[in-house]
């Protein structure tokens, strides 16, 4: 039988391949008995009604972003906290490492199978003009999605959170009713968020990985060694996801800047690190949340 | 049916009166959060979430008042062409129809409101389970007001609405 | 299998007179249960589908119309139209046309366009020497340019069934998803004013023709103009209410608000006007009016809800891409195609309702239309044309129903003279499909990039 899974990007997304790639493994190894399907384009819903979807058992898997599980599972807001990880190597060793396990593992009590974290870049701000320390966002504008970790983020960059429906943001960023919006290199390409905010300045303030969960309720109706082939296909993917991804930041880039956009690299960061030990205490209540951002930070 | 029918133009009324002040709190809500962007240069985070939760109070309402007022849409011609005697038939077998629906719709949004009880609404800090509540009572009216549309219709009455 | 069944049941529900969303819940429910899925998924694509910020401008149009209905805007509208054109050959029918298209931009729907103005318009006609069924398709035809008119909550439910559908536009090689709100908006001005010229011209044609208005007496004399002071004050009187178009519109190119919140600031600036503007606002009208909307919103949304169940069901079983495969096997010039979709779209317009029609079809075509060239937008007003045309068309029409209730003729007597006024829908639907540009333009040019 076909696993459903669900993704809100296009059929050439790397994170719709590389799911694709993992049921050509699964498939394989159980000699066609399984294999993955995936509906792309958000056809299925958004990430959070698909995150719905898989609880109740009627889709067996979905890749979302972290973001998704924010309200639903504490941990999943730690690799979110504004730069938590000092670089992308810093990010695939602390999420595919014990800290990443943790995480994972805490998908579990509630009612969910996670099977990987996958990185997706970095988000930076963009605007009208560049933004260099924050004495420049003071005031600004910046559309947000409806989570209050980034209302928080925001608010603590000294700027004025608005939350905004993607859909209506590119229209939002030309009239001027926000100053701004934050994302990584593929979606401010896709979106063509650059010709109405032509600069993009490299803050990289968060690297919210992706992740892929199963369905518990049909995990559980699926063998120990079915459970193995899937958990070895999806770490043989790994390595193609990471390939993939790289190569769809350089493109996203590439395209922006050859349709005008300028990336503004000499951002004060030291001066945006600072600012944010609020949001940190604030969303890392408990000692065991403390504990998980430290094994991160710790993280060589 | 003398009970019934107290019960639901009391509860149809209430439902009339909920989905009305929820109506005029969205448009609170949405002009108050325009207002504030441009006054206070600060938009409340959180209207977005307010404003959809009381949407689905509004239509869940809305909807099952329409159950008991006869206002869904649906193609009555065709059943219109039939004998009276077949027309009496079908017009309680589509009762019953109705029945069935108001209860899936208790039923399944009860089920989905349990699934997601540990959810937060991000910006609210409340249930995920409040979206689906207001279905569960609308179900429940629905389910209350075809029975006595069933009951009307066999004593060959009519149910007098309680919103015009 | 489950196609099978999701087809069947939902025929026999629809013709047994089960409520079209009853309708369709009960037979997506059905086909889960065949196909073995949790039937609880039914009510979460339910919530899914009515959890959306853009939909909020639904109950905002609809409130905002009958606002504007019980607070008496309708009638300061046709006293307007009727000292401008009143008094040439078919003059009540073209103040008529032009009544309802202004009125068309306060309401959110036709059926309400119909009930307003066919009300006040449709008695006035018939009493001053028009035949009623002249004077009900006049009424029920001009108000379909309600449905293209900004405040149109139609346009809001295309918008959302078209939010998942992408793909790359031929010929543009544009990679295409969705659609703003904003940009239907205003691609819907050309159209509608080309649809009440193309009205207007059908309307002088047949009184013309019959020599209306035909007078108790048999004579046929005309009404004297009542003179520019008298067009000038009901203008003005008027023009308040129509001001709510300029506000929507005017609050989204500003940048003061988004296409959902001008729909907010619609409803409030509504209320100002009744209550304060022209003091015909009460509190039990306005309780009247929010009672009315309540129960419209609910009627509408829970038909968006369950729509979502079977989008869900078409992704699964993927018929957009079976119906798109099947249908480029029967012809790959993009001409054609967009005659046979339009076809389709008409005939299933004859038997469903507008709402339900948009919902269905929008997944099922839109991807073959991008497909074949025609983006989104264009698409949109295409789909909204075709439905509207459905509202007047037999068995099931819910503006002509209401037409013809309130000028008290049959459809049969209606369907008599109806051609010249399905002829003007005809060359606006001919034009908007086959040149982009007329429902593009305006958009583009205010979106300050190109919009497909
Ligand atoms: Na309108
Ligand atoms: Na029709």
């Amino acid at each position: 039988r076909d696993f459903r899974s669900a993704d809100v990007h296009p059929q050439d997304y790397p994170t719709v391949m590389t799911v694709k790639k993992i049921g050509e493994i699964v498939s394989q190894k159980t000699g066609g008995k399984y294999n993955v399907k995936v509906f792309g384009n958000s056809s299925l819903g958004s990430e959070k009604d698909t995150v719905e979807q898989v609880k109740i058992g009627a889709l067996d898997m979905v890749r979302v972003s972290t973001a998704a599980f924010h309200g639903i599972i504490p941990e999943s807001m730690v690799p979110s906290f504004p730069f938590i990880f000092r670089d992308i190597k810093h990010f695939r060793a602390a999420m595919n490492g014990p800290a990443g396990d943790e995480i994972l593992a805490a998908f579990d009590k509630a009612g969910f199978v996670g099977l990987a974290l996958w990185e997706s870049g970095a988000r930076s701000v963009y605007a009208k003009k560049p933004v260099r320390n924050l004495a420049d966002m003071k005031g600004m504008k910046i559309r947000v999605q409806q989570s209050d970790l980034w209302v928080s983020l925001v608010q603590a960059m000294g700027a004025n959170p608005t939350p905004i429906p993607m859909a209506e943001v590119y229209t939002a960023l030309k009239t001027g009713l926000v100053d701004a919006a934050e994302n990584n290199y593929p979606s401010y390409e896709t979106a063509k968020h650059y010709e109405a905010a032509p600069i993009y300045s490299e803050t990289q303030h968060v690297m919210s990985p992706e992740v892929l969960v199963f369905s518990k309720k049909v995990w559980d109706t699926l063998t120990p060694e079915e459970h193995k082939i899937i958990r070895d296909a999806v770490k043989e993917a790994g390595p193609y996801y990471i390939d993939l991804w790289t190569k769809k930041e350089q493109a996203s880039k590439d395209a922006a800047k050859k349709a005008g956009a300028t990336f503004v690299d000499d951002v004060n960061k030291p001066e945006f690190v600072a600012a944010m030990k609020p949001v940190w205490d604030k969303f890392s209540p408990t000692p065991q949340l403390k504990a998980l951002v430290q094994k991160i930070v710790n993280t060589k | 049916m003398k009970w019934l029918t107290w019960l639901n133009s009391r509860l149809s009324r209430w439902a009339m009166y909920i989905a009305v002040a929820c109506l005029l709190g969205i448009v609170g809500v949405v002009f108050g959060s325009v207002i504030w962007r441009y006054a206070l240069n600060d938009a409340p985070a959180w209207s977005e979430q307010v404003a959809l939760i009381l949407v689905i109070n509004v239509a869940m309402f809305g909807a099952s008042a329409g159950v008991r007022d006869e206002g869904h849409i649906g193609m009555e011609s065709l059943v219109g062409l039939l004998p009276a005697k077949f027309q009496f038939w079908v017009g309680n077998l589509v009762g019953l129809i109705t029945i069935v629906f108001g209860s899936f719709l208790a039923w399944g949004c009860w089920t989905m409101a349990v699934s997601v009880w540990t959810n937060q609404i991000p910006t609210l800090g409340i249930s995920e389970a409040f979206r689906y509540l207001p279905c569960v009572a609308a179900g429940l009216m629905i389910v209350l007001f075809s029975i006595e549309h069933l009951i009307a219709m066999s004593s060959d009455t009519k149910v007098i609405p309680s919103w015009h | 299998m489950a196609l099978t069944v999701l087809c069947i049941s939902f025929l026999v529900f629809l013709l047994l007179g089960v409520p079209v969303a009853f309708s369709i819940a009960l037979s997506c429910i059905a086909t889960y249960w065949t196909e073995g899925f949790p039937l609880e998924l039914a009510f979460q694509n339910m919530i899914s589908g009515m959890n959306v910020f853009s939909f909020l401008a639904i109950p905002f149009f609809i409130f905002s119309g009958e606002l504007m209905l019980h607070g008496g805007i309708a009638d300061k509208i046709v006293n307007f139209a009727r000292n401008m054109i009143g008094h040439r050959r078919g003059g009540l029918g073209m103040a008529n046309v032009v009544a309802c298209t202004l009125f068309g931009g306060v309401s959110g729907s036709p059926v309400a366009d119909v009930s307003a103005m066919g009300g006040v318009m449709i008695p006035m006609m018939k009493k001053e020497g028009y035949s009623a069924d002249y004077a009900v398709n006049v009424t029920t035809h001009a108000s379909l340019c309600g449905a293209l008119m900004p405040t149109s909550h139609n346009l809001i439910i295309y918008a959302f069934a078209a939010s998942s559908s992408s793909g790359l536009l031929m010929g543009k090689d544009i990679m295409i998803k969705g659609v703003s709100i904003g940009d239907l908006m205003f691609a819907g001005l050309l159209p509608v004013i080309v649809l009440m010229v193309c009205m207007l011209f059908a309307a002088y044609w047949v009184a013309k023709k019959e020599g209306y208005p035909i007078r108790a007496d048999g004579s046929s004399t005309l009404d004297k103009f009542a003179g520019w002071n008298a067009v000038l004050t009901s203008g003005v009187a008027a023009l308040p209410g129509m001001f709510v178009v300029v506000i929507i519109l005017g609050c989204i190119i500003m940048g003061i608000t988004t296409a959902t919140e001008a729909a907010g600031i619609a409803v409030v600036y509504s209320l100002f006007l009744t209550f304060v503007g022209y003091r015909t606002m009460t509190w039990e009208k306005l309780m009247k009016a929010a009672a009315k909307a309540a129960k419209t919103t609910g009627v509408v949304l829970l038909l968006i809800g369950v729509s979502t169940m079977f989008q869900y069901i078409m992704t699964i079983l993927e018929i957009p891409d079976k119906t798109a495969e099947l249908l480029l096997s029967a012809t790959t010039d993009p001409i054609v195609m967009f005659l046979l979709i339009n076809l389709i779209l008409f005939l299933l317009g004859t038997f469903m309702d507008m709402a339900s029609t948009i919902l269905i079809c929008t997944p099922l075509f839109l991807p073959l239309a991008i497909h074949m060239g025609m983006g989104p937008v264009q698409f949109g007003i295409v789909m909204l044309l075709n439905c509207a045309l459905g509202l007047n068309t037999p068995p099931v029409g819910t503006t002509q129903f209401v037409g013809c209730a309130i000028g008290e003729v049959s459809v049969e007597q209606v369907m008599k003279s109806i051609l010249p006024f399905y002829g003007a829908l005809f060359a606006v639907m001919a034009v908007v499909t086959y040149f982009p540009a007329f429902s593009t333009w305006i958009p583009s040019l205010l979106k300050g990039a190109p919009v497909y």
